[in-house]
């Protein structure tokens, strides 16, 4: 069987992921990853939380859904759980994720 | 002054530095750590953020309640009972509208600038529970 060789490389991109509160206890933060050009900012989270079953379960229902006291932001700008399948990630981007604040 | 910070602040100093001509109150509130039987208190901010979101709220309730002067402290880092947590000093001509500014801003930040804390006991640790925001939902 013949084999093709691919002539381009899948292109990687550098992304911080920040975790707070309980999340970072767990999880860890200011983790800067290498995530491949296409991947979603739910994908990205999943990646990264499956090193931690607890804190995997944290953040994830079992459908792997962010569970909805989930906070995400990117680049500091709130993003829309919901909206986190169609949200690309792009080179340079700081994705945070943290419980409900509780400051004051 | 805005800030985000591991120090205390002089309060009677940061009052002094916003009299100005036309201020006829300040409403001062202290929020500290209090003794339900817990060793300290713990508090983190995702900082640029957070101090960003500070300000946009001062700007706002400055030009909602008419305000004179805002300062926000808010203190992250290990703290013991008793210890302010966040200060923030309102000035405006009329007592009406410090107070309704001051009680803007705290309702504000209680609802979603980035800091969480944790209260240490002798046996363990607690996050406090957030009593706002839904990840899901436009903002």
């Amino acid at each position: 069987m013949r084999r093709y060789n691919h002539c381009h490389e899948e292109k990687v991109m550098k992304v911080k992921v920040r975790f707070f509160a309980r999340f970072k206890e767990l999880l860890g933060t200011d983790i800067v990853v290498d995530a491949a050009t296409g991947i979603a900012l739910n994908g990205l989270i999943r990646d990264i939380a499956a090193k931690n079953s607890e804190g995997y379960d944290e953040i994830f229902d079992e459908n792997g859904t962010f569970k909805d006291f989930v906070i995400l932001m990117r680049n500091g700008k709130r993003i829309d759980s919901t909206d986190a399948p169609q949200t690309k990630i792009e080179d340079g981007d700081e994705i945070a994720v943290f419980p409900p604040v509780a400051g004051g | 002054m805005i800030a985000i910070q591991k120090e205390d602040v002089d309060v009677g100093k940061l009052i002094d530095a916003a009299k100005q001509l036309g201020t006829g109150a300040f409403v001062i509130f202290d929020g500290i750590v209090r003794d339900d039987d817990i060793v300290e208190m713990e508090l983190e901010a995702y900082h640029d953020v957070a101090l960003k979101e500070l300000k946009r709220i001062a700007e706002e309730a400055k030009k909602i309640h008419n305000l004179l002067s805002v300062d926000i402290i808010h203190r992250i880092g290990r703290l013991a009972v008793g210890e302010n947590i966040l200060i923030i000093v309102v000035g405006a001509g009329h007592r009406a509208e410090a107070f309704d500014g001051c009680r803007f801003i705290i309702e504000a930040i209680k609802a979603g600038v980035p800091i969480w804390k944790k209260e240490l006991r002798k046996n363990g640790g607690r996050w406090v529970p957030g009593e706002h925001q839904h990840g899901a939902g436009k903002i």
